[in-house]
């Protein structure tokens, strides 16, 4: 397809095609010529033809058809090409002609003429002597056997004689088929040998590799075996350590506790005894004594004669009251009775003295009596007349209450 | 019936052994039919092509879409010793590829092949073993060998193998220890390690002395090498081969993290040893003995004698491995530490 439409595309790009006209209908072809002197007079009536029969009109497949150019004026491009296929075709003939094997040239006086070999070809042998013979058969023989049937040779004979060493040198032959046979065994067997060759290669590869690994694990292992160590030694030195700042501590404190005890126990000697001296046990014991019993009974002796001389006066109080009493209502009732109870009442107090000395107990105190008693008079007559009649009469009736 | 054979003479090529393999795609699929078949003949012959096919690892990766370890599991218990010979030998091809390996463990087959170990025929013993030997340097197989408590039985069977299945199952159990070591220790493993450390085979020296390592690596472990395999280790410290010195440096330098180990390991005079590993320039031991000595040097008694040898880590320094002049730098600071 491609080469048949080169022509067209090369005319195509050259010249833009264009083309108008009106559309009109084609005249026949005429099947003849028109003859050079046909009469111009006569005109045939226009006979228009049927497209379907127009041979100018292609009909079926378009796509491999010879284009006629565009340009009736050759293509100056399109004839060099074709200029160039002449050349080259004659030039490829020309060639062939050369390549065929030729007869040589004949030499100087001498011409070469086409043969044809004759029909039955003759073998080129040693010359057969020919000898005439002429027989003759007996009557009576036998007819000898029909002899076999050769059929006339019919073709052409043809023979041919292969000497040593026209077919093929074995030697030179025989030489590929050998170098394959061999170089294939002897392949084979460096194939093998290199297969062997690189295992046992890669098995030293494998092994030094291993080695390696095992080298390299065992430093891992020992590292760690160190670390190991270390690390144990390390924590077996700090809970030494650790010991150690305990005992320090604990001395520390042991030390300080120790000091603190001691100034605190060195008064402690003294205070004590000052606290037992406080609180008195340490004493003297005469000064005990004393102070134990000697002047609690002192002081109740002092109380008791205090309190008898205190019942004194209030006796003499509580006397000297009822005296006035009396002689009140002595001197109010009558002056008559005034006497007679003036002596009455005067026994009365000399007879409650000796009563009141009788009550109290004995040694120093009638002295002391007698002293208070004294006292009581002289103190009587100047002053509390009036008020002792009050008291007296209140002591009077605390005494009854007293007595009661 | 049609047979593709036309006549009653086999051609000569041909193997009567093995079952004829369809061509292509098909070649898998009817071997896994006929494996299915109850005739003994045929299953054996089948057997016999597959395990050639599986070399392939296409074929491999083919037979496992397809489902043949369905159909091999059961016979792994047939009664005929060829059928399980073939089946475990076929099992242990494709443990081989990493394909293979992953649905093996998938599928169970572990558990399946603890039957096998007590197997009459030594061939199939031999197969189970370098199962589980492949399996045990993936992480899931060693997975799958915990989950199946295959390692009692395994360590019980060191004492009874031969020594090439001796050396497969200490191969196992050192990748297995890696992971898990609580059970081997239960099974009383390194009673067992110890006296194969004395053994005749420098091969089953060395892969014993590795397992001990493995067992080392696990803190439980060390304690019990500690407690009995010290003197031993250092004693193969002087064995002539050096896989077997590597193997028991390696050891030793897990056994003496532990403070005991490190004890141990100087009463049975490991120093002089030790330090011949590191003089010598191109030993494998070099690394695992700087290491070692690094160890000891911590104990004040190691730390006393090595100052004497601290040239010995200076020639050390010069190594091309870097991993080497690292770990000969540790030992100095170690060994000339103050407390």
């Amino acid at each position: 397809m491609l080469p048949a439409r080169d022509p067209e595309v090369v005319a195509g790009p050259a010249v833009p095609y264009s083309y108008c006209s009106r559309p009109r209908a084609l005249p026949a072809r005429p099947k003849y010529r028109a003859t050079l002197h046909a009469a111009e007079p006569e005109k045939e009536p226009v006979r228009y033809a049927n497209l379907m029969y127009d041979r100018r009109v292609v009909r079926g497949n378009t796509y491999a058809l010879q284009v006629v150019p565009v340009s009736t004026q050759p293509n100056p491009l399109e004839i060099q090409k074709q200029r160039e296929a002449r050349r080259r075709a004659l030039a490829r003939k020309r060639a062939k002609e050369q390549m065929q094997p030729r007869t040589p040239e004949p030499v100087e006086g001498r011409e070469h003429i086409h043969v044809q070999t004759e029909l039955y070809l003759e073998e080129i042998s040693d010359r057969v002597i020919e000898v005439d013979i002429e027989c003759q058969t007996d009557a009576f023989l036998d007819r000898p056997p029909t002899p076999f049937f050769i059929p006339a040779k019919t073709g052409k004979d043809v023979a041919t004689q292969i000497e040593e060493g026209e077919l093929f040198d074995f030697d030179v032959e025989v030489k590929p088929i050998l170098e394959v046979l061999i170089g294939k065994t002897v392949e084979q067997a460096l194939l093998e040998v290199m297969e062997e060759e690189e295992l046992a290669q890669l098995w030293a590869h494998q092994r030094a590799y291993a080695e390696l690994r095992n080298a390299e694990l065992a430093e891992v292992q020992r590292l760690e075996e160190q670390d190991r160590r270390y690390r144990e030694e390390k924590e077996r030195r700090r809970l030494q350590h650790m010991q150690m700042l305990q005992k320090q501590k604990e001395t520390t404190e042991k030390i300080a506790a120790r000091a603190f005890a001691q100034r605190y126990l060195a008064d402690l000697i003294p205070s004590v005894f000052n606290n037992l001296r406080e609180s008195g046990f340490f004493y003297d014991p005469i000064e005990r004594d004393i102070e134990t019993e000697f002047l609690p009974w002192l002081m109740t002796e002092v109380e008791e004669t205090l309190e008898r001389k205190v019942l004194g006066r209030t006796m003499l109080d509580s006397l000297i009251c009822t005296v006035v009493e009396k002689r009140l209502d002595a001197f109010s009732r009558k002056p008559l009775s005034d006497q007679a109870e003036a002596p009455a009442e005067e026994p009365r107090p000399t007879d409650a003295a000796p009563e009141v000395a009788g009550e109290t107990d004995a040694a120093d105190q009638p002295v002391a009596e007698k002293e208070e008693t004294d006292q009581l008079v002289a103190e009587e007559q100047p002053s509390r007349h009036i008020s002792f009649q009050l008291e007296e009469s209140d002591q009077a009736g605390t005494e009854d209450l007293e007595t009661e | 019936m049609a047979h593709a054979r036309i006549s009653a003479s086999l051609p000569p090529d041909i193997d009567p052994t093995k079952a004829p393999i369809a061509f292509g795609k098909r070649a898998l699929p009817k071997l896994n039919e006929e494996l299915q078949s109850p005739e003994l003949l045929t299953q054996q012959r089948a057997l016999m092509a597959l395990c050639d096919l599986v070399h392939d690892p296409e074929n491999v990766y083919q037979a496992i879409e397809i489902g043949f370890l369905d159909n091999l599991k059961p016979l792994l218990l047939h009664h005929d010793g060829t059928v399980r010979q073939k089946t475990t030998q076929i099992l242990y091809i494709m443990a081989m590829h990493n394909v293979g390996r992953q649905e093996l463990i998938q599928n169970g087959v572990i558990s399946a092949l603890t039957e096998l170990l007590d197997d009459p025929v030594d061939i199939c013993r031999k197969h189970t073993h370098q199962i589980f030997e492949m399996m045990a340097k993936l992480p899931e197989g060693v997975v799958g060998i915990l989950h199946a408590s295959l390692i009692p039985s395994l360590v019980f069977k060191l004492k009874t193998e031969s020594d090439e299945i001796q050396e497969l199952i200490l191969d196992t159990l050192s990748n297995c220890l890696r992971v898990e070591a609580s059970e081997g220790l239960a099974t009383g493993a390194v009673t067992i390690l110890k006296e194969k450390l004395t053994h005749s085979s420098v091969a089953i020296r060395s892969k014993a002395a590795w397992v001990l390592l493995e067992i080392g690596t696990h803190p439980a472990g060390k304690s019990v090498l500690c407690e009995e395999v010290v003197p031993a280790l250092v004693g193969l410290l002087e064995d002539p081969d050096p896989e077997v010195q590597a193997a028991a440096t390696g050891a030793l330098m897990f056994a003496t993290v532990k403070p005991q180990g490190r004890f141990s390991a100087l009463g049975a005079e490991a120093i002089p040893p030790l330090l011949k590993l590191v003089a010598e320039e191109t030993s494998k031991a070099r690394l695992s003995a700087i290491k070692t000595l690094t160890l000891l040097a911590e104990l004040p008694d190691g730390r006393k004698t090595l100052l004497d040898h601290t040239d010995t880590f200076q020639q050390c320094l010069n190594d091309p491995r870097e991993a080497v002049q690292r770990a000969a730098k540790t030992a100095i600071s170690v060994i000339k530490w103050k407390p």
